[in-house]
């Protein structure tokens, strides 16, 4: 009886809810036909007036102060969040100076256009973008290495910069990393050292079979003589490979296979691609037909090292499956097929560099690249720096 | 299971209310001349299927036709029983056709029980002892190393190829690849080892199979009695090229077998031709020789097989391809697609005429 009386008391209250919650149904269902149409008519209108033409997009007339705002305060926390992941090489690695030499080659030609060097603070054409390339010095120390990282090799966008030519080249892109963490030091003389070497002088050198200045091809003296040197002896550093008495015919199909993206890298690739076939044909002949006196760099003295590297040279190790080395690189008293390299002489860091791309699968090449696949992932780190030590040491001319 | 199909047959032909017997006389007198036809159709498939599966016994990977003791021995132990379950699986239908057509009606339970234990339990026991004591008493003779003195060759297995080296009684040994070569009615001992993964040692015509396991020695006795080239295959799945790891073997009488021994003793003959000569310099060129070796030139390699008498084997790539110039041509030049997994690289990117010299030079070595 009392639960019944109850019930009956709570009726008039369960109607005005139900009630209420028809109003509310009814309120919520008009919002939302509101808010759909509202959007539709902005989408409309929007479309109306982009397709009426008169939104400005001149980058004459610069970026509002708050837009300008925004933007980059978007990349900056972009640019943090997703730098978060990367790995960063320890920066007593990042102070190598054969890494910052590396990463100076390129950002001579392919980030100064746009960003400027201590030579050449503003360049013009790029000034007039929107928004303008800044001039890094004062920038690098608002960046953290992995978000310089994140930058080079991923680019940004709608502003202009690319990401790096190719994906498969992290050391690349740690190179310029190391550079650019260098660069505020750098007042513009010690800058054309850097990035130029000493060219001029070291041409004319008659015992290096050097030819005469005119002979040199243009190309050279303009952009592959900055980093390999016109003397072919890549400036000592084994931040770049010694061209000089490489077999022509390897040279020039490295050219092609850079140019037609077959071999990566961000440095080479673009410098390759503008290359013409009689330029490339005439460089790696100039190269090619440079002669080697002498020790282009100084080889660590690790007599011990150097032995057991020849020992996998001469004879590789079986056991794990690795062939012997100078069956194509020499030395060897046979003739060897062109296309494969000459190592003797060679900078170490750069072979090892090559070893490890290789094992990554990351350094392509020739139509003869494929030969090192079996090679190299077989091969412990040690015994990469053994073997590049071994051929480090030997006189260039020990070639063939 | 059999005896269900049973019991259901006898419940349906009860219901049905016909027996089988009166059943069957129906259906052939409807029917007389076409199943006649049927019949001598059915019987010419019979005779042409079996006659088909019997020419798998024989042939080059066959155990049944046998050329070597073990294999013999492993044949008889096959036909007996073959034999016994022939025999077997006749009794089993003869009385399940004597259950269901000749005498449908209930068995009494003493004739029952009298077939489950002597067909099922006594019957069974001693097949099996009898086949289990026989079997064992064949191990010693199969196991039996070959007598002290005997020919020893040490095959290893590699990914995905077989190495062979003919052991000397002087501790020099001569290396060939993908081919054995036995004289007749000698017995052979044959070590078996593997450097990586486990593969297994099998000629069918001659004997049992083996197992190569790396980091030991696996001793097998061959005493082939019958001359003929066979087959061999790897038995055991070993990676990506596993079926394409097949090999040769050439039972030969003595005297042309030791020729050939001596052959094979003897360092790689001077390249013959023009061609020739410029094959051999590219297979150096080309770095050839820091896998393969060719004795008697520079080429020293020991990764992959040895190729200094290549030419006159009688298989190439491990027992895929036919031993012409043009077969060592598509080898190189397809390497990878011929043989996928297969550890040496393509040589496809060489200029034809390159790849036809090296092609002529290694036929040639003979």
């Amino acid at each position: 009886m009392k639960r019944l009386l109850t019930s009956i008391a709570l009726l008039p209250s369960g109607l005005r809810a139900a009630a209420g919650e028809k109003h509310l149904k009814r309120r919520l269902l008009r919002l939302t036909k509101h808010s759909a149409l509202l959007l539709v008519v902005l989408g409309v209108g929007g479309m109306l007036l982009a397709a009426s033409g008169i939104i400005p997009i001149k980058a004459s007339s610069r970026h509002w102060a708050l837009t300008d705002w925004f933007l980059s305060f978007a990349m900056q926390r972009s640019v943090a969040t997703h730098s978060l992941g990367i790995k960063t090489p320890s920066l007593h690695s990042l102070d190598d100076p054969s890494l910052v030499l590396k990463g100076a080659g390129h950002y001579e030609s392919g980030c100064s256009p746009c960003h400027g060097s201590p030579q050449l603070r503003l360049p013009r054409v790029p000034a007039a973008m929107t928004p303008p390339p800044p001039y890094l010095p004062p920038k690098i120390s608002h960046w953290e290495p992995e978000e310089l990282f994140f930058i080079v090799k991923h680019g940004v966008k709608f502003t202009g910069m690319p990401a790096w030519p190719t994906r498969h080249r992290d050391d690349e892109v740690w190179a310029m990393v190391a550079f650019l963490r260098a660069l505020p030091a750098l007042d513009a003389a010690a800058y054309r050292k850097l990035v130029n070497g000493n060219l001029a002088p070291s041409l004319d050198v008659p015992q290096y079979g050097l030819p005469r200045r005119e002979d040199v091809p243009e190309a050279v003296t303009e952009s592959c003589g900055r980093c390999h040197g016109a003397d072919g002896r890549g400036r000592g550093e084994g931040a770049f490979p010694r061209l000089a008495g490489q077999r022509p015919t390897y040279l020039y199909a490295a050219l092609q296979a850079y140019a037609r993206g077959a071999r990566h890298s961000g440095m080479m690739e673009p410098v390759a691609a503008r290359l013409s076939r009689e330029e490339m044909r005439a460089l790696a002949h100039y190269y090619g037909n440079l002669k080697e006196a002498a020790h282009a760099g100084s080889v660590p003295d690790d007599a011990a090292a150097i032995e057991r590297g020849k020992a996998i040279a001469r004879r590789g190790i079986p056991s794990k499956g690795i062939p012997s080395c100078i069956d194509c690189h020499g030395p060897s008293a046979t003739p060897k097929n062109p296309h494969y390299p000459l190592l003797a002489g060679q900078y170490a860091r750069y072979l090892v560099l090559q070893l490890e791309l290789f094992e990554k699968q990351q350094r392509g090449g020739s139509a003869y690249a494929h030969l090192m696949r079996t090679t190299a992932h077989r091969l412990t780190q040690e015994q990469m720096y053994d073997v590049a030590l071994y051929y480090a040491a030997l006189p260039p001319t020990a070639g063939n | 299971m059999l005896v269900q199909i049973i019991a259901q047959n006898i419940r349906r032909h009860r219901i049905g209310g016909l027996t089988a017997s009166q059943r069957r006389l129906a259906s052939a007198r409807s029917g007389r001349i076409c199943c006649r036809r049927q019949g001598r159709k059915v019987g010419s498939l019979v005779v042409l299927g079996s006659l088909l599966v019997l020419a798998g016994c024989s042939g080059p990977l066959s155990t049944l036709d046998a050329a070597g003791r073990g294999a013999e021995r492993i044949a008889t132990l096959f036909w007996w029983l073959a034999a016994s379950a022939i025999l077997i699986w006749v009794a089993v239908i003869g009385l399940t056709v004597y259950a269901v057509r000749l005498r449908p009606e209930p068995h009494s339970q003493r004739a029952a029980k009298l077939l489950i234990i002597g067909g099922g339990v006594a019957l069974p026991t001693l097949v099996l002892a009898g086949y289990l004591v026989y079997g064992l008493s064949l191990l010693p003779d199969l196991l039996q190393p070959a007598p002290p003195g005997s020919l020893r060759i040490a095959v290893t297995g590699e990914q995905w190829w077989w190495r062979v080296r003919y052991l000397a009684p002087d501790g020099e040994a001569v290396e060939l690849a993908n081919e054995l070569r036995l004289p007749v009615g000698e017995p052979v001992e044959v070590l078996l080892d593997s450097p990586d993964v486990i593969h297994s040692f099998w000629i069918p015509s001659l004997a049992g199979k083996l197992d190569m396991i790396p980091g030991r020695v696996n001793r097998m006795a061959l005493e082939p009695t019958k001359t003929g080239v066979f087959q061999g295959a790897c038995a055991e799945y070993c990676g990506t090229a596993h079926a394409l790891m097949r090999f040769y073997v050439a039972v030969e009488e003595k005297e042309k077998f030791a020729r050939w021994l001596a052959r094979q003793k003897q360092p790689a003959q001077a390249a013959a031709g023009p061609l020739a000569r410029r094959g051999q310099e590219l297979f150096l060129a080309n770095g050839c020789g820091a896998c393969h070796a060719i004795r008697g030139t520079p080429a020293e390699g020991v990764i992959g097989p040895d190729l200094t008498h290549v030419g006159g084997r009688l298989s190439l790539g491990a027992g895929i391809l036919p031993n012409e110039a043009d077969d060592f041509l598509r080898w190189m030049a397809r390497t990878e697609d011929l043989k996928p997994g297969v550890h040496m690289p393509s040589f496809g990117m060489l200029p034809t005429q390159h790849l036809r010299a090296l092609a002529a030079y290694l036929d040639g070595l003979e």
